[in-house]
């Protein structure tokens, strides 16, 4: 019997066909033993596992068995608590970070700069040979300037040895 | 909810008050069901230890997706569904360790069952209820995990073929041809262990 046929007398079976298909396997199983037997076979196997129930119980006794589902409910509202209060300290940390970072500059270049008696503007050089203050002391205004490493020739050269070209 | 009798109250009443926070209720509904749900997921994995686990996973993510129960299906048939799918998962990640391909099990179920021959007299016949239970379940032990899946899904669970190919993650004609093969099978091994008497 080919494997259509077979697939076709299973999906009779277990209702899968619309009424035209199925009408057509009735004819067919009229005029195929071979069919008829086997969907016997079919239909009892089936009928044997309807009937099944399993006897299956969990040994376990009940306070046991729930004490381990009761555990892990708990240690996941736990988890969700600590993410919560987590992504609140997580906000904070986000804020706190980048203010704290542009203070220390701040204060960093405030300590850098030399001291000037009288009010006006002035150029500092802050002990680097690459690095340039200016500071008004009307407006409160400080501009460093910094002369990246990055542009010198030497820079490049070093820059070179760590590619492998 | 605290004037609720657990043992008598009826699922419903249990699934709405554990909605609201009540373990008292939710412990109430896995000492009802745990057997049925311990039975299901022994049926797909066939080790008391694993079925245990993930019985209680099960529980577990009930708990966790009461909200998103409905109430469409009784509350056993959705606890029998989270159980059904984690065990799936489970015998996807066995399977993946395993580096064993579906493809190679169809092509183990392609054709063998067709040259069975047909077992003509009912081996199930005149067998005592719990005789025919231990059979049975001997003879689901000796089935490939995945002709299994397939048999449980569709004679257990009722499920039809389409809605057996979305869980299995497969095509409707490999569900037909495993739930083919499956049947065969059991045919023939329940034959089998009639005749070794």
């Amino acid at each position: 019997m080919k494997e259509d046929l077979q697939m076709k007398l299973q999906a009779y079976l277990d209702g899968e066909l619309s009424a035209g298909e199925a009408k057509a396997v009735l004819g067919w199983l009229a005029q195929d033993a071979a069919a008829r037997n086997l969907l016997v076979e079919l239909t009892n196997t089936r009928a044997a596992l309807l009937s099944h129930e399993s006897e299956m119980k969990v040994s376990d006794s009940r306070e046991f068995y729930w004490s381990k589902i009761r555990r892990q409910i708990e240690g996941e509202d736990k988890i969700v608590i600590a993410t919560k209060r987590i992504s609140l300290m997580d906000r904070i940390h986000r804020l706190l970070v980048p203010a704290g970072a542009a203070a220390a500059v701040f204060v960093a270049v405030m300590l850098a700069l030399p001291r000037t008696n009288g009010v006006g503007d002035g150029f500092a050089d802050a002990g680097d040979a690459v690095a340039f203050t200016y500071h008004n002391y009307d407006s409160g205004t400080t501009l460093v300037w910094l002369d990246y490493p990055a542009e010198n020739d030497l820079s490049e050269m070093e820059l070179d040895d760590t590619l492998d070209l | 909810m605290a004037d609720m009798d657990y043992t008598a109250a009826q699922d419903a009443e249990l699934v709405q008050a554990s909605r609201q926070g009540d373990m008292v209720a939710f412990e109430q509904l896995v000492a009802r069901h745990r057997d049925k749900i311990y039975a299901r997921a022994y049926m797909m994995m066939r080790n008391e230890e694993e079925a245990i686990d993930l019985s209680q996973e099960a529980w577990v993510k009930g708990w966790q997706r009461l909200v998103q129960f409905q109430g469409e299906s009784s509350f056993t048939t959705w606890m029998t569904r989270i159980v059904i799918n984690l065990c799936l998962d489970q015998l996807r990640k066995r399977k993946r360790q395993r580096a064993e391909s579906i493809e190679a099990m169809e092509e183990e179920s392609g054709g063998v069952e067709r040259q069975m021959p047909v077992v003509m007299v009912n081996p199930t016949e005149q067998m005592e209820r719990a005789e025919l239970r231990v059979r049975i379940d001997e003879a689901l032990g000796k089935l490939s995990e995945a002709h299994r899946t397939v048999l449980v899904l569709h004679e257990f669970e009722h499920m039809e073929y389409k809605n057996i190919a979305k869980t299995m993650k497969c095509s409707i004609g490999t569900v037909m041809s495993r739930l083919f093969y499956a049947r065969r099978k059991m045919a023939s091994l329940l034959q089998d262990l009639k005749t070794s008497e």
